[in-house]
């Protein structure tokens, strides 16, 4: 059914970029440069690349869905670094958390993170997780992840790239940004 | 904007049947509620004829009734109530809303599934209850209000400077459409007129977020069937067009580009070559064609998709679902014919229309909507030059009072129609009411019924990415 398919890919370049790890115009002039801060640390012979993601949605407004939907695009593959999603928090050894944390998901995120095995990290996603962005002061917005679950990484942007994330990703397991190859830590 | 006949008040204290008959009178103008608002002791409904697009108010004074005996909305069994229902029991706590209390099922042989609010691989916090017997799914519950933002009481009493970055996020993917319906209600209560280069400009922003948004739909829908090259195909295509966004606007999901008076935009400094994303465009459109024709000849796409999730004949006269999801069920309603807002009366919209309301009419609608848009898309290019837009300069207006103390923004987002009705302040001009009806709020409520439908569990994923709804779109 797909034959054409395969035809215009034996003349065809693969799609994927090579950000953020190779240089790629395009990728690049999406993406924030100080997106990334990282508190994370490499930990020797255990985190390395085969690593499982478990996303939870924390309240946000679906942009950083879509943008983490189209990390599994062939233009970005996130499976060429070893990342994959998964269903069950017991299999996840990275958890995204997107949105502004609302109290009704706050004991489901806690809940998850518990159900994770050790080593495990969080990455706090889009500004809105990291200090309720636009909606800090609504009700019933926790704004930030402060007091439930301990973050190692931060990628600001709203929503941030496809290929932030993919740094944001890289940087949770090594603890350095590939793009800049530096540690930065907030206060 | 046009009033149809007025104003029709209820009584103090109204009862269940002034409540009926309200509606009877609503029904025979073959009318849609698409906005309620509950403002001080006022509770107003805002009904638009889905043949003219006219406006007609009904408006409730709760002022003398003591909330215990007063009209229940769900007595009257209407449809269009519960939204009422849902958006009432929030804004209103003091009233005692008889929610509708979902029919507890019991049986031998019945097994409950819940399935959220962490569920899938990336997807939004819902808590669906299926309740199987066997394979088949008997009754599903959905339990929303994990995200809820309260956008609207966030919103009250801010300048529309301040509420603009909120509305933005809203729902992303459709954030151009919610950016548009406010700021035509704001321009409509500060008679903000505008030139036609920043109309088709508008018309552009809409249509290519149709575009992206209905791929990334396609994608979730192929690969519900187990086809990941096809999702594959749709998701570099989304990421196409997102990219186009960018180069065109300066963000990838067009945010901040609509402004009170205009248009703005961050890549315009930069050059901007409207010729190249045309040419872009036809071959994402080529594409997509091909992959539609892919996929109507794969026969396990088809087999899956055909006869699932067919939407009940009652729960659409029920919950008159809108956007591609009534289209799909044979309500051809489309806000950009009825009531054609921005540049849309010059472009000559083929709205198609299916009438079997299961997840192969809603694929097909939205395959047809998505060629739709591309091609106004790229006729919209051909002869547009961003440099010909005049300046903006209603800011310095907003600064003043309105004009008038409400306005009506009502447009035809991604997955329907989405109203807003916006009270000012007649002294400085915040905001201090905003009425909001999203298409997801209104299109969840007939996923219930077009579940338990004689469908499979296996069918509840494919039923689930044939609808498309956003979470953020109700829990708002």
């Amino acid at each position: 059914m797909y034959y054409w398919h395969w035809l215009k890919n034996i003349v065809r370049r693969p799609e994927t970029t090579g950000f953020p790890t190779d240089p790629d115009g395009i990728a690049k002039t999406m993406s924030n440069s100080d997106a990334i801060q990282t508190r994370a640390r490499p930990v020797e012979g255990f985190l390395r690349r085969s690593l499982a993601i478990r996303h939870i949605d924390g309240g946000s407004c679906n942009g950083c869905e879509s943008e983490l939907g189209l990390l599994s695009s062939p233009d970005y593959d996130l499976t060429r670094y070893g990342f994959s999603f998964t269903p069950s928090p017991k299999h996840a050894d990275i958890l995204v958390i997107t949105g502004v944390i609302t109290d009704a998901m706050v004991p489901v995120i806690a809940d998850v993170f518990e159900q994770m095995t050790a080593p495990k990290r969080v990455v706090a996603l889009g500004s809105c997780a990291i200090d309720g962005w636009v909606f800090r002061g609504a009700p019933g917005v926790r704004g930030g992840l402060e007091g439930i679950v301990p973050v190692a990484t931060r990628i600001a942007g709203c929503p941030p790239t496809p290929g932030d994330i993919l740094r944001g990703l890289l940087a949770t397991v090594d603890g350095v940004d590939p793009l800049s190859g530096l540690r930065e830590i907030w206060p | 904007m046009e009033w149809g006949n007025m104003v029709h008040t209820i009584p103090t204290a109204p009862t269940a049947r002034d409540w009926i008959n309200a509606w009877r009178v609503a029904r025979s103008g073959d009318s849609d509620s698409i906005l309620l608002t509950a403002d001080g002791p006022i509770l107003t409904t805002l009904l638009m004829n889905h043949k003219t697009g006219a406006l007609t108010r009904l408006c409730w004074d709760m002022r003398d009734s003591n909330g215990g005996d007063a009209w229940q909305p769900s007595w009257s069994g209407i449809g269009e109530t519960m939204v009422v229902e849902y958006r009432l029991a929030r804004e209103r706590p003091e009233l005692s809303w008889q929610l509708p209390d979902h029919l507890h099922v019991r049986g031998k042989g019945l097994f409950t599934y819940p399935l959220g609010p962490v569920r899938a691989d990336v997807a939004e916090s819902l808590l669906y209850r299926l309740h199987v017997m066997g394979d088949e799914i008997i009754r599903l519950t959905l339990q929303n209000g994990f995200k809820e933002r309260h956008i609207r009481s966030l919103v009250s009493g801010k300048t529309i400077q301040e509420a603009l970055p909120v509305i933005a996020r809203f729902t992303t993917t459709s954030n151009v459409h919610h950016t548009l319906a406010m700021v035509m209600a704001v321009e409509e209560a500060w008679g903000i007129q505008l030139s036609q280069q920043v109309q088709i400009t508008r018309v552009l922003l809409a249509e290519l977020e149709r575009a992206y948004s209905h791929l990334g739909d396609l994608a979730m829908l192929a690969v519900s069937t187990g086809l990941p090259v096809p999702q594959m195909e749709y998701l570099h295509l989304k990421e196409t067009v997102l990219r186009i966004n960018f180069a065109l606007f300066g963000h990838r999901y067009l945010r901040a580009a609509i402004v009170p008076g205009g248009v703005a935009a961050r890549g315009w400094h930069q050059d901007v070559d409207p010729v190249g994303a045309a040419g872009m465009i036809s071959d994402v459109l080529d594409q997509a064609e091909r992959m539609q024709m892919g996929l109507e000849r794969t026969s396990s796409f088809m087999d899956r998709l055909h006869g699932a999730g067919r939407v009940p004949p009652a729960a659409i006269q029920w919950g008159r679902p809108v956007g591609p999801v009534g289209r799909a069920a044979g309500l051809g309603l489309d806000v950009r014919r009825v009531r054609p807002y921005a540049a849309y009366s010059d472009f000559d919209l083929n709205t198609p229309m299916e009438t079997d309301g299961d997840a192969y009419a809603r694929f097909r609608i939205r395959v047809e909507e998505l060629g739709e848009s591309l091609r106004v898309v790229r006729r919209i290019l051909g002869g547009w030059n961003p440099r010909e837009l005049s300046p903006n300069q209603a800011l310095e207006v907003l600064n003043g009072p309105p004009l008038q103390a409400s306005g009506v923004g009502i447009v035809e987002a991604p997955r329907g129609l989405l109203g807003y009705w916006l009270r000012f302040d007649p002294k400085d001009g915040r905001i201090a009411h905003a009425a909001i009806a999203t298409p997801s709020e209104r299109n969840w409520a007939v996923v219930p019924d077009a579940m338990a439908n004689g469908n499979i569990l296996q069918d509840f994923p494919i039923i689930d990415a044939s609808f498309a709804l956003s979470v953020a779109g109700w829990d708002g």
